[in-house]
């Protein structure tokens, strides 16, 4: 028999590690072709970082994306900026980003302020013109580039960011991240009472990440983790026999794969983080936390059965059906 | 061992070189003809980082023998784009964010093109199989599957323009 099921999970997730020191750094050259230099520490594994700082300098510079050159995670030219690690790269290195561009910014509208005879304070860049007041000025970024340049002014920025360090007490108990993530995901499974597998078939994934810097990109995070979670909650176990992996291959840790996607609704919730560059924290690791409660959840609510260990295999189901047989009468 | 003279065409160029007959396609690609485009993920035939074209249909080139591809047509993804232009596959995967780290990108286009060159309108169903042979850790599949449906919508559109 086919039985359905939902369930829910939930969670919260620390952005921005406080307990110890956990800074990242940038540097930017604004080139007289209107060309942005991004000099960053971050390694873009395949979340989009690089993406994403680009759009962060793109929108504090007043340029498009197109001429920002993101040099990212070369040990060789580029700034720390720690490890692309605990879903902290947007929040951190973005704001070393945002740092930077705001001080060669701060150069630029200088200069722009001489040139309007107004104060820098009121200035703004877009669109590659320089605005006063909301309103666009004739004078472009370009001019304002050359009139540097004459004067030998270079166009540069440094920032860094480093979360407050508030360390931890003996007890390792305090403040420990700048801000949190929250996520809710709810999945609805179908499970086999014959074979024990279960196909999940829908998952909703709503993710409080502050700002989406890039939507997509978001989106994208949180598909992944979903699938990711659905190997954790149904199939992927390593199997360490004495010491050695036991399943060291594909054929035997078994990973989700395109046939076993479900229908995945990413829902981008957007609550901004004073402390994030323009309101964005993480959304890295929170993807993937919720989706084997929500699916164990769900596994509970088709069979009336709960299970405590992961991943619920269909042998652990099949088992647990079974014993559950035992206390009933065969007609029940 | 003596080599033997491995002559393919590959992404429509005539190739002709002596290669030891116990390397993989895979190998020949990569490093004798720096083809480095197609991937190597597990080396056993489990996640289809190395699919290639071979007369049109797609293998695990870690999985083929150098001899074994000898003779034949062999697209890579570096033979995918077209006189510099992208495809409409890969404008696809781009626009749909279909491409996270981008490991199992070469062999997924690869098993996309394979699919639309015979099925023009496959079912989600389709896509999915056509692509189950082609692990992805980073992505849900969901923009994987909603890129080769926009690639055939092109690909139809351009078809019928002709
Ligand atoms: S490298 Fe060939 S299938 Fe994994
Ligand atoms: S995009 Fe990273 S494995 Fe598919």
């Amino acid at each position: 028999m086919k039985k359905r099921g939902i369930g829910v999970g939930c969670m919260w997730y620390g952005i921005g590690n406080t307990g110890a020191p956990n800074p990242a750094g940038a540097f930017l050259d604004f080139l007289e072709d209107g060309t942005v230099l991004v000099l960053t520490g971050c390694a873009d594994i395949g979340q989009g970082s690089s993406t994403a700082l680009a759009q962060i300098a793109a929108g504090e510079l007043g340029v498009n994306i197109e001429d920002i050159l993101v040099v990212a995670g070369d040990t060789g030219v580029s700034p720390d900026a720690g490890a692309t690690s605990a879903s902290r790269q947007t929040y951190i290195s973005g704001n070393a980003v945002l740092l930077a561009a705001r001080q060669a910014k701060e150069v630029l509208l200088q200069e722009a302020a001489g040139v309007l005879g107004a104060a820098a304070s009121e200035l703004g860049l877009g669109g590659g013109y320089v605005w006063r007041g909301g309103e666009r000025t004739p004078v472009t970024v370009k001019d304002i580039l050359a009139r540097c340049r004459q004067k030998g002014k270079l166009t540069l920025g440094s920032g860094w960011f480093n979360p407050l360090t508030t360390g931890l007490d003996e007890a390792g108990q305090g403040v420990p991240y700048a801000t949190y993530s929250y996520a809710t995901q709810v999945a609805e499974v179908e499970v086999d009472t014959e074979t024990g597998k279960v196909s999940v078939l829908r998952l909703a994934a709503a993710h409080d990440v502050g700002r989406a810097v890039n939507p997509q990109a978001v989106e994208g995070q949180i598909e992944g983790g979903c699938l990711m979670g659905i190997g954790y909650a149904l199939l992927e176990e390593v199997k360490v026999d004495r010491g050695r992996v036991g399943n060291p291959r594909y054929a035997e840790y078994i990973l989700p794969m395109s046939l076993d996607a479900p229908e995945i609704h990413a829902i981008i919730v957007e609550d901004p983080e004073p402390t994030g560059p323009y309101g964005a924290k993480g959304v890295g690791e929170p993807a993937l936390i919720p989706t084997a409660a929500a699916i164990a959840n769900a596994v509970a609510d088709a069979l009336g059965v709960r299970f405590y260990d992961l991943p619920v295999t269909p042998e652990k189901i099949l088992a647990a059906l079974t014993a559950e047989g035992d206390h009933k009468s065969p007609d029940e | 061992m003596k080599p033997f003279r491995f002559r393919a065409t590959v992404n429509g160029r005539p190739v002709d070189l002596p290669v030891d007959p116990r390397r993989r396609l895979l190998d020949v690609l990569r490093e004798d003809l720096g083809l480095t485009g197609t991937k190597e993920g597990c080396g056993e035939g489990e996640c289809g980082a190395c699919t290639v074209l071979l007369d049109g249909r797609p293998v695990n080139a870690c999985l083929v023998l150098a001899p074994e591809a000898a003779g034949c047509d062999i697209t890579t993804i570096e033979g995918v784009a077209v006189e510099g232009r992208l495809h409409p596959i890969q404008e696809a995967f781009l626009e749909a964010g279909a491409v996270q780290c981008g490991y199992c990108t070469p062999g997924m286009i690869l098993a996309a093109k394979a699919l639309l060159d015979k099925d023009p309108r496959p079912t989600d169903q389709a896509i999915k199989t056509a692509v189950s042979g082609n692990l992805c850790r980073c992505t849900g599949y969901v923009k994987i599957v909603k890129a080769v449906r926009l690639a055939a919508a092109r690909l139809a559109r351009e078809e019928g323009a002709v």
